[in-house]
């Protein structure tokens, strides 16, 4: 784990950046990116300026106020939107201006989601929902990998319930579970205990532990203190202006 | 079917299984319109075989004699052989004698009938029973309704103006619209009515366009300086009479069509409700790496899966129905399975997928052309 990074400053370059980690480029960055809204006639900044580099089995929480611009900031880092200036790297390559196509094929292979309100699919089974985002593929060992997956969330024995037969927590772990189903290098949450009591809470953190030890770098902005608990690394957002805590 | 199979058709058919009543509902408006132009087209294409079938001797004959108004009292065997040379290869000529005769039975029973006189009686009647000889030298055909007035049948004498004739046929009954009706009349030998000249000559062509063209030498050779013939010859009515049933059949399918419009109007509503209703799914999607294309496809196997279930149970319900025509109606099963009326089954059938596939187009467009970070916004 590598929860000692410095944070990024004006002199330190992307390339400079990426040279530093053994010749491996950090799994994800952002470089001064700026995020703009028009909204109602007025020009709404959701992002400023904002640096961040996610290693690789970095647990990293944002936290900041609703509004600070934390889901701009999630959804620029897993590709879903793109910043009006600055730099997207991943694994060191600028992604910034790719089409839709392209992007989404980078978030099949890198990038893992998991939201506040789950987004399982009712009518399907545990392993179903787990092996969804391969099911445009011909990916045969998918269902195995799904299985697999759920065994190591801890619910092999609910491979064949659907989500309405499964508590929060263990929605919550059926949908990390379908995070990691393309191996992504980082996961990205999106309020992921918002939903859950403190205990669950608690066991989806430990959840995301674990997969830090494997190698895959964790993102989560929330309002959660516990997060921080679990975090190796809490920054803020106030006002779309990043700071190091 | 695994998943990497077709992945837009099981992804299309989970979708459609999760929400069955609505699934069912859209695909019943398909069921209807496809059944309305089904049913339609073929109630109206068998109406059309139905009437053309008893009016299609009506089309092959044509029918010469001599114009009255003119004062023309019969045909001279100089006509005749006019008749004859314009007839080559396209028909049977028949001269015909004809008159008005008291028949009696043995039975002591007696019945005023047209006597019509003809050598070749083959090419004009058929035998109910007996049979009708190609050459006619001896012997009475009598038709179906005189025999049974009389209570004659094949074998038994009548008498003619005090001459005995044996009866060799009896005549099939007239299904044919046609001027020369033998149910109630007596076909002799010509050798029985005093020599001269015609009374009228009916030329059976071998095929509509035949006495068409029949009826017009007949009028150019022998009407050429004065109207000494009618020609009496329907194959152009009966072009009339098939184009006003092809315009009926376009009415009721039209007619059909509207409700095949409706049906794609609810496939469209359902469509449109049930991806907004999964917008967040088809945003998670998205946002784990499915393209749009994918999103795209399946949402339109989703429409045209809609399209191909209702079309076929319309199908097989237009089935029923048409069997249920010929199980209550007199019209004969060889004109309910003629193969005309499948193409209507087919046409309907490719009517409703092609409505359901369109209805789809615009709501799965939409649904792909999400943005991922919308749609998860709740």
């Amino acid at each position: 784990m590598s929860g000692d990074v410095s944070p990024p400053t004006a002199e330190r370059t992307a390339v400079e950046e990426r040279a530093n980690h053994d010749g491996e480029a950090p799994p994800l960055q952002l470089i001064g990116v700026t995020r703009e809204y028009d909204g109602g006639g007025e020009t709404v900044r959701a992002l400023i300026d904002v640096d961040l580099t996610v290693e690789a089995g970095e647990f990293v929480a944002v936290m900041g106020p609703s509004g600070s611009g934390k889901s701009t900031m999630l959804n620029t880092l897993g590709l879903l939107d793109t910043p009006t200036s600055g730099e997207v790297l991943l694994d060191g390559r600028d992604v910034t201006t790719l089409d839709d196509e392209a992007r989404t094929d980078l978030r099949k292979e890198y990038i893992g989601f998991v939201f506040q309100d789950f987004f399982l699919i009712p009518t399907l089974t545990a392993t179903e929902n787990v092996a969804l985002p391969t099911v445009y593929d011909r990916d045969r060992d998918a269902t195995a990998r799904a299985e697999d997956l759920l065994d190591r969330v801890g619910l092999g024995d609910r491979l064949d319930h659907r989500p309405p037969e499964l508590s929060g927590g263990q929605k919550q772990r059926v949908a990390i579970a379908r995070a990691l189903i393309n191996r992504p290098e980082v996961l990205l949450a999106d309020e992921p205990t918002g939903n859950l009591d403190t205990d669950t809470g608690r066991q989806v953190l430990g959840e995301f532990e674990r997969i830090c030890e494997q190698g895959v770098a964790v993102v989560a902005v929330t309002h959660d203190e516990l997060v921080t608990e679990y975090a190796d690394r809490t920054v803020e957002l106030v006002d779309g202006r990043l700071e190091e805590q | 079917m695994r998943p990497g199979d077709f992945p837009a058709v099981v992804m299309a058919t989970r979708n459609l299984r999760r929400n069955k009543l609505r699934s069912v509902l859209a695909a019943l408006g398909i069921v209807i319109g496809v059944l309305a132009i089904a049913t339609l087209g073929i109630f109206g294409n068998v109406l059309q075989l139905a009437a053309l079938e008893s009016l299609g001797g009506l089309g092959d004959q044509v029918i010469v004699s001599p114009n009255q108004d003119a004062g023309g009292e019969s045909l001279t065997a100089r006509d005749i052989t006019e008749i004859q040379r314009v007839s080559e290869g396209r028909g049977t000529v028949v001269p015909l004698r004809s008159d008005g005769a008291v028949v009696s039975g043995t039975g002591g029973s007696s019945s005023f009938a047209t006597i019509y006189g003809t050598d070749r009686p083959a090419a004009l009647f058929n035998a109910e029973a007996g049979t009708v000889p190609e050459r006619h030298r001896q012997g009475a055909l009598v038709g179906s309704s005189l025999a049974e007035e009389l209570g004659v049948q094949v074998g038994s004498l009548v008498e003619i103006a005090g001459n005995d004739y044996r009866v060799i046929a009896v005549l099939a009954p007239g299904e044919d619209i046609s001027p020369i009706q033998p149910d109630s009349a007596v076909v002799l030998p010509e050798s029985a009515f005093v020599p001269g000249d015609y009374d009228q000559v009916v030329v059976q062509a071998n095929s509509g366009e035949d006495a068409r063209a029949i009826a017009e030498g007949v009028r150019d050779r022998l009407n050429a300086r004065e109207q000494r013939v009618s020609v009496f010859e329907l194959s152009s009515i009966l072009d009339q009479i098939e184009e006003f049933f092809d315009l009926l059949n376009q009415f009721l399918i039209g007619l059909g069509a509207v409700s095949l419009v409706v049906a794609g109007v609810a496939i469209f509503n359902v469509m449109l409700m049930s991806t907004t209703e999964r917008k967040g799914e088809i945003g998670l999607l998205r946002a784990v790496g499915v393209q749009k294309r994918d999103i795209l496809r399946t949402l339109v196997v989703e429409a045209t899966l809609l399209g191909i279930l209702g079309g076929f149970v319309g199908v097989l319900l237009s089935i029923g129905a048409a069997l249920l025509l010929w199980y209550v109606s007199p019209i004969a099963l060889d004109i309910i399975l003629d193969p005309s009326n499948g193409v209507y089954l087919l046409v309907a059938f490719v009517f409703g997928v092609a409505v359901s596939l369109a209805s789809g187009l615009y709501p799965a467009w939409k649904a792909a052309n999400l943005e991922p970070v919308e749609a998860l916004r709740d």
